[in-house]
């Protein structure tokens, strides 16, 4: 191995310590990214505190008062909303195309996941603030508040006028965006269970979606946990596609036809306007919440998907 | 019913659903690259891209500022960021390989891919924009260059992994010092996978929009000064789309057209790429 061989050439070292730099300038963004933003909070956190800031939802300019409650509800609302409606759709696709697809449509529909993950945020949130919107506030939403009218705690849900602008019309957006990944981890970790397994299933006479339900799935699910993991960090951060679409409400709304606001849309919307101090330190401070959730959502991912993947090369 | 025909019938009902999930997925895809191509298409025209910005109200403005700029900042991105990308993942692949210092860049990096974007704009607000007074495009640039980095690093490093050990071996055999050996033999067998890298990396931060809303911010006049704010595609769509005037929609349309296409381009081609090479 490299690592045994003398390195008695200058430039040699020269070259070493010049990719060595480079490799560690990851490391340094991470350190930087974490020393800026709580340095340029401080401000705030010394004014805020970290608990009450964390838990207050006052959100006032003029009165110079900042919480970050209604900004990690919406945060957390959306994103989990999305997953709930992203993650079945992501492993039917993932099923389809591993089990069930002739091998003509394996490609394509490959290809076309592939396309759906390159399309950027900006245009998911175009897209949906000119032609999902008005979808969603004209054909969808009445439909789900008549059929919830009457359903007491699940009409709360639904509550007041139907704008489109809202935090359902986010979250479809946002599942719409994360599918694609997730599908993608969740095939390559189904296509790591072995041949012989689901052979010797089918051997004893399981049907099809008996081998996917009973080996295939228990087999690859730390992978499919992972890259829901891996989704929900993703989500977290997504700032294009829901600032179209979300409003900038910086209320706590239970029913999902209000607009709220997310960490990413009000960074997005008032950053390049914070006229003082203790805003601007406040919307970092923001930042640096958003940057440790998803640092931490992430490192839980990768977690995972590396047992994953050391289980399956076992 | 017997259990046979329950097995079955359950069956039956889960394949459809996971096949109609895909279909779904499918159906997404169409709708939303549709819609931008019929609204794009539409308003496509010649001045989009020689003219300036003409103010709401008068006709035949463009968006030609827009292009340069983002144009502008990309190819600054990537000059940064490709060395940097591919220097690192040289050492992780070659000088530090199987050591922890290896493994651990590699994940703080995987982690850093998914970091939100809007963070690192934040970031590079604090460290280059605050000090300075004033908006410019360096930071815009720098900004997607660390998003860049990441990725490129990560590349370099699986497809250097992937060339055979016993190839270098026989060029040290020959005497051959190790920076050598990999700038001369390693990088040459790397260089299709390398390449499709970085051309995906240009494709994943040439959409970004967050990293520049605070960066690079916008201009409505023309300009080449990366030491000034300076128009992106992506933040004039952002501006235009929320504004209040149609003109400034059907605008929007055009230049999310124009984006799209060239990522999906870009994005398809590197997939040919890697299947041609990588078969």
């Amino acid at each position: 191995m490299a690592i045994t061989l003398k390195r008695k050439n200058p430039v040699d070292l020269i070259f070493s310590s010049i990719t060595g730099l480079a490799s560690l300038s990851v490391i340094l963004f991470i350190i930087g990214i974490m020393y800026v933003l709580v340095s340029e909070s401080s401000l705030a956190i010394e004014r805020f505190g970290i608990l009450k800031f964390l838990s207050s939802t006052e959100w006032n300019p003029v009165k110079e008062d900042f919480g970050a409650l209604t900004n990690i509800y919406g945060t957390v609302l959306t994103t989990v909303l999305s997953l709930l409606f992203a993650i079945p759709v992501a492993v039917g696709i993932a099923i389809f195309v591993t089990e069930i697809a002739p091998n003509f449509l394996k490609g394509p529909i490959g290809v076309a996941i592939e396309l759906l993950a390159a399309i950027p945020s900006i245009i998911y949130g175009m897209w949906g603030l000119f032609t999902l919107s008005p979808i969603m506030s004209n054909y969808i939403e009445p439909v789900l508040k008549k059929f919830t009218a009457n359903i007491p705690l699940i009409n709360i849900l639904f509550q007041g006028t139907p704008m489109g602008i809202d935090i359902l019309t986010a979250s479809v957006i946002l599942s719409i965006m994360i599918i694609p990944f997730t599908a993608s981890i969740a095939r390559d970790s189904f296509n790591l269970t072995p041949a012989v397994v689901k052979e010797s299933a089918y051997a004893i006479g399981a049907t099809q979606w008996e081998v996917v339900k009973n080996v295939v799935l228990p087999y690859s699910k730390l992978g499919v946990f992972g890259g829901s993991v891996l989704s929900l960090g993703r989500a977290l951060g997504e700032t294009m596609a829901v600032a179209f679409v979300l409003g900038n409400n910086h209320r706590i709304t239970t029913s999902l036809l209000d607009a709220a606001a997310t960490i990413t849309v009000t960074l997005a919307n008032e950053f390049a306007e914070a006229d003082n101090d203790v805003y601007l330190s406040s919307l970092f401070y923001l930042a640096l919440v958003l940057f440790v959730m998803s640092f931490i959502t992430l490192a839980i991912a990768k977690f995972f998907l590396l047992r994953a993947e050391r289980k399956y090369s076992r | 019913m017997t259990i046979f025909q329950r097995r079955k019938i359950e069956g039956t009902i889960a394949l459809t659903l996971s096949t109609l999930a895909a279909f779904l997925g499918l159906f997404w895809l169409i709708f939303i690259l549709g819609d931008v191509l019929v609204h794009g298409v539409k308003s496509l025209n010649l001045s989009l891209f020689i003219n300036d910005p003409a103010p709401p109200g008068v006709g035949g403005g463009g968006l030609r500022n827009a292009f340069v700029g983002q144009l502008l900042i990309t190819i600054c991105a990537t000059l940064i960021g490709v060395p940097i990308g591919v220097l690192g993942g040289t050492f992780l692949a070659e000088y530090a390989r199987g050591r922890k210092i290896a493994r651990m860049v590699s994940i703080l990096a995987d982690i850093m891919v998914s970091v939100p974007s809007i963070v690192i704009g934040t970031f590079i607000y604090a460290v280059l924009v605050l000090p300075l007074g004033h908006f410019n495009g360096w930071a815009g640039s720098i900004a997607l260059s660390i998003i860049m980095i990441p990725v490129v690093l990560r590349t370099t490093e699986d497809m250097l992994t992937l060339v055979p050990w016993t190839l270098r071996e026989a060029a040290f055999a020959l005497g051959a010092p190790y920076y050598k050996v990999i700038t001369q033999v390693v990088y040459r067998g790397a260089a299709t996978g390398i390449l499709t890298g970085i051309l995906l990396s240009i494709a994943r931060v040439a959409g970004e929009t967050a990293p520049l809303l605070f960066t690079s911010f916008n201009n409505s006049f023309f300009s080449l000064d990366m030491n000034q704010p300076i128009a992106s595609l992506t933040v004039t769509i952002f501006q235009y789309a929320m504004g209040p005037y149609d003109s400034w929609h059907e605008q929007a349309w055009a230049a999310a057209f124009v984006i799209t296409i060239f990522i999906l381009i870009i994005t398809i081609f590197g997939r040919l790429i890697i299947r041609w090479r990588y078969r």
